[in-house]
């Protein structure tokens, strides 16, 4: 009696280690276990046990009876996931077909250079102002120590709308409406497009500046120095060397050129910095007491410096652009490598 | 300006190489710009900025490089034999246009070639070598600063000189050949009949040296620059001789300069030299320019020692005298730039040397950095249109005003106002723009031929519109400009590009959270320029701020483009601030869950999906959450006329969960509603 329980247990064993498919580990669950099968009728025939037995046979049934489900379960799952893992494998897709994204649009090359020098500065309490693109030439030359036929205005080659109206042909022209309205001290940048109506084919007749000043009592040009070598380690790293070089603007005094060392080379020698090793990449100076009457401010209480840069020199200088012309023909390739 | 290395050395014995030399020069504020070897010289091209006239000469340059390198200044005195009677009769009738003229007569020269070394020297600078006579002149300007002018003596009606601006005089023939249009307050220099040089700038015709001169008179003059500037931009005509006179030559300098061409001429050319004239009317009288000690360390954040001062002073030829605290300062007669302290602090610090003063950061206060609302929305804009997917694009602030005609702009628009350049190089330049739009439109032209189809652009820039005020009006506009690829799209975004322009704008709008906001369509195009039937303007609370469209066939053909485009503007910028909120409050999230249903409906096509939806809004009930359109259609079996809308309503209550019933009864409303308004017929 035992033994037949044991028998079929084993025969259902070695059936279903055996089977092939679901389908044939469904038919042996049927016959082992559904309605009409073998262990089903035997637990069936339970009742005609003699009372004494009845109680032991009744546990190694329902043993043989747990293992045999078991088994059938663990095969079943197995072939699920064998027949899922079949279905899943014809819904393979090529992902190297190219991806469904959303266009990136850029910001053009001259935006993300002067929102980084903006950055710097702000960061230095710097704030940000503006002044009109066309402006006074009172602003734009005179209050900057540039009266009518000075001869540095040949320096500037300079779009005029009427005799006292301009283009303005940099940003410095903000420095005195800026000190018109305000009082010392005074920490400020002055970003934006200026104009000059050079027929070289080289240049371009409308580019853009970012011209900074500091007021104070005090303000010294050791203080200057500081300031931008600050400004210039941040842009273009720690490892850049400043020189300071004497030079004439009008509306500084003493005046300086500020050259990097070339950052292509790193001094030693290229086609970008000429040979020299060294890249001109700012103005500067200290403001010109003529600038402060100008503006109604007392030269011997205030002292401040005043720096220019071409925006469009310092990214030709970060990315390697060799033509300035291509930043305003918007050619997609261009704008599309920033 | 050329500087021969060899020449400059005849005047300062210095060790140093052309290129040690160059970098010296350059350190000292003479930016060498280029340098040329020529047969055992270097020729330096060095810039001099407009504040430094005396240094537009060899000996100018020399003097800085003996300052600089502190190494004496040669220069060789000039001796000359006075062999003939009196000099020329000159009559100054302008003398604060001329104030200082001296010259001397030479007779019997014999005009020639010049020798080889003066001819050679010449033209090493860049300057032709015409004859001996003129030839000295040019040497001389070179070699100290001073412009020159010889005449033939008998072609001078009278042999005289008289100084006096043109008067009614209205020509006058310069020795370039050219007639050269005066105006009455030019200076010239006259005969005693006839104008015979344009004072400062160029000789005449009429009295020019030749090979058959014999008699030559020649002219060292100290001309005002307030007047040889604008007479030489008036003429257009700007000569080594104006460039100096325009910047300022040094007064004390005119005889000496006379005296050395007149040597030299002598020398080479032979000749009778006769007595000097000179009309000095009012002498030069230095100027003492007081410098507080102090200040100089002060400014420059330097300790400097009084004596390194002095030295640094002398070296420069300025004179000094302690009084006090301060220093009394008196530069010589070619430093004019020289006028107060802070010019002398600046020649402290360029000797000194730029790079012993210390880095340091100034001590400022803190202060809270003041907001600013503009550049903060620019900003926004710009970070807004990249990521609804445009680049943004920079043009010229200029534009060709033919191109308003191209667009169909009418004659009374105010975008017909221009400003007007006065001084274009190029049509392209001759107006500022009122509107960027042709600038986008050129952008894609440009890009369609370099074999780039899809574009999508925009811009923020100022545009310019006539004021009350002295200067125009810069309003900050942003455009946009999407040429739509539509034959090649790999998931298959075939809708028009229009919708993609109007969702930059929605999401910007969102952006900026300003929400009372249309599109709102009229009969007509909102623009010359735009589709009719594909365009609209763009109101935010009621008021018109932009337009957006798909551009007019016509229009593109007229700019040659063939593509499929749309763009929007929105007019100035700034009109958003005044609906931007900038508060931002927070709602609680729902705590019941929401049942949704659709709706389908077949309408007139003249129904908008706006006019739908807001039937659906209008209905008096607190639990539609929201209306959203998922489906149109038109076509098969729906009738011609006709179309279908498909929206998504979903139902809400804040405080409990809706039944089944509650949204039945509500959404059957609905359905009875737009039947009645809208004669809708129900899709099954």
């Amino acid at each position: 009696m035992l033994n037949d329980i044991l028998s079929i247990k084993n025969l259902a064993r070695e059936e279903i280690e055996k089977a092939e498919s679901l389908k044939e580990i469904q038919d042996l669950k049927v016959k082992y276990l559904g309605k009409k099968g073998i262990l089903t009728g035997k637990i069936k025939s339970l009742g005609s046990i003699p009372q004494e037995d009845r109680r032991e046979y009744g546990r190694i049934l329902n043993e043989a009876k747990i293992y045999i489900e078991d088994l059938l379960g663990k095969y079943e799952e197995t072939f699920n996931t064998a027949e899922l893992n079949k279905i899943l494998q014809t819904q393979r897709i090529d992902v190297t077909v190219p991806g469904c994204y959303i266009p990136i649009g850029r910001l053009h090359p001259t935006t993300q250079v002067l929102d980084e020098i903006i950055k710097i500065f702000t960061s230095l309490g710097f704030n940000v102002e503006e002044g009109p693109e066309i402006e006074l030439d009172f602003y734009n030359f005179e209050a900057l120590n540039m009266p009518k036929n000075h001869p540095a205005r040949d320096m500037q080659d300079t779009f005029y709308i009427s005799d006292d109206v301009v283009l303005r042909t940099h940003t410095s022209s903000v420095q005195v409406r800026v000190m018109q309205n305000n009082v010392p001290p005074l920490r400020v940048i002055a970003p934006g497009k200026v104009y000059r109506c050079d027929a070289d084919v080289t240049h371009i007749p409308m580019f853009h500046q970012l011209e900074g000043f500091m007021v104070d009592k005090n303000i010294t040009m050791s203080d200057l120095k500081g300031v931008l070598e600050v400004f210039i380690h941040m842009v273009f790293g720690v490892d850049t060397k400043l020189r300071f070089r004497p030079s004439f603007f009008p509306f500084t005094e003493p005046s300086a050129e500020i050259d990097i060392s070339c950052v292509i080379c790193k001094g030693a020698g290229c086609n970008v910095c000429k040979n020299t090793g060294w890249l001109e990449i700012l103005g500067a100076g200290m403001i010109n007491p003529r600038v402060f009457e100008m503006a109604g401010y007392d030269p011997e209480e205030y002292t401040g410096f005043a720096f220019g840069m071409g925006i469009e020199r310092v990214a030709m200088l970060k990315y390697g652009i060799d033509d300035i012309r291509l930043f305003y023909e918007n050619d997609k390739r261009f704008l599309e490598q920033f | 300006m050329k500087a021969s290395f060899n020449w400059l050395k005849e005047f300062v014995d210095f060790k140093l190489s052309p290129e040690e030399l160059a970098h010296a020069l350059t350190m000292s504020g003479f930016e060498v710009e280029g340098m040329e070897e020529i047969e055992g010289d270097a020729i330096l091209d060095i810039n001099v900025t407009p504040n430094r006239p005396d240094c537009l000469s060899i000996i100018g340059i020399a003097r800085e490089i003996s300052a600089i390198l502190g190494i004496p200044l040669n220069i060789k005195p000039v001796e000359i034999r006075e062999q003939e009677g009196r000099g020329p009769e000159v009559e100054v009738k302008d003398p604060h246009l001329c104030q200082r003229y001296a010259s001397r007569l030479i007779h019997g020269v014999k005009v020639a070639p010049s020798p080889e070394w003066l001819s050679k020297r010449l033209e090493s600078h860049g300057v032709k070598a015409i004859c001996n006579v003129v030839d000295v002149t040019n040497y001389v300007l070179m070699e100290m600063g001073q412009p020159l002018h010889a005449f033939d003596l008998d072609n001078l009606a009278g042999g005289k000189i008289i100084v006096k601006t043109a008067g009614t005089e209205k020509s006058f023939r310069t020795l370039d050949n050219e007639d050269r249009n005066l105006k009455e307050d030019m200076l010239l220099i006259w005969d005693a009949e006839k104008p015979v040089a344009l004072a400062g700038i160029m000789g005449g015709l009429n009295t020019e040296v030749s090979s058959e001169t014999v008699n030559v008179l020649l002219e060292s003059a100290y001309f005002n620059p307030a007047s040889i500037r604008p007479t030489a931009k008036g003429v257009n005509l700007t000569t080594e001789s104006s460039y100096r006179f325009a910047r300022g030559v040094d007064i004390n300098n005119i005889a000496k300069a006379l005296d050395r061409a007149v040597q030299l001429i002598a020398e080479i050319a032979g000749g009778r030299i006769s007595q000097l004239t000179d009309i000095y009317p009012e002498p030069y009288v230095p100027l003492q320019v007081p410098v507080i000690f102090k200040k100089i360390n002060s400014l420059l954040g330097i300790q400097i020692e009084e004596t390194v001062v002095q030295n640094i002073l002398s070296s420069l030829d300025l004179s000094i005298k302690r009084e006090g605290d301060v220093l009394l300062v008196t530069p010589p007669s070619f430093r004019q730039d020289i006028q107060r302290d802070i010019d002398i602090i600046e020649e402290i610090a360029r000797l000194y040397g730029y790079d012993k003063i210390p880095v340091t950061l100034p001590n400022i206060k803190m202060r809270p950095a003041p907001v600013n609302k503009r550049q903060d929305l620019i900003r926004a804009i710009k970070n807004s249109m990249s990521r609804s997917g445009l680049t943004e694009v920079i043009n010229y602030s200029f534009f060709n005003p033919d191109t308003l005609d191209k667009l169909n702009v009418p004659f009374d628009d105010k975008r017909r106002n221009l400003i007007l350049v006065k001084n274009p190089l190029k049509k392209e330049e001759a107006a500022m723009r009122t509107t960027l739009l042709p600038s986008l439109l050129n952008n894609v032209r440009l890009n369609l031929n370099r074999g780039e189809k899809a574009l999508r652009f925009f811009e923020v820039s100022k545009v310019f519109l006539p004021s009350e005020d002295k200067l125009p009006y810069e309003a900050i506009q942003l455009a946009a400009i999407y040429n739509k690829d539509m034959s090649a799209s790999l998931y298959g975004d075939k809708h028009d590009g229009f919708y993609d322009l109007k969702g930059a704008i929605e999401n910007l709008l969102r952006d900026l959270i300003i929400t009372n906001y249309r599109f709102e369509q009229d009969s007509t195009s909102v623009e010359p320029y735009m589709h009719p039937g594909k365009s609209c303007s763009v109101t935010v609370g009621g008021e018109p701020i932009g337009s957006i469209g798909t551009i007019h066939p016509r229009i593109l053909e007229l700019f040659d483009i063939t593509g499929n485009l749309n763009m929007f503007e929105i007019y100035n910028v700034e009109k958003l601030l005044e609906h931007i909120s900038f508060k931002k409050t927070f709602i609680s999230l729902p705590k019941f869950p929401y049942v949704e249903r659709d709706v389908a409906i077949i309408v007139s096509k003249d129904i908008s999906a706006e006019q739908a939806q807001a039937e659906i809004l209008n209905i008096d009930s607190d639990i539609i959450e929201s209306v959203s359109l998922f489906d149109i259609y038109t076509g098969k079996p729906i009738p011609e006329n006709k179309k279908s809308l498909a929206f998504s309503i979903r139902y809400r209550m804040v405080d409990k969960t809706l039944t089944d019933e509650e949204v039945d009864s509500l959404h059957s409303v609905i359905v009875e509603r737009l039947k009645n308004t809208l004669n809708a017929e129900m899709r099954s």
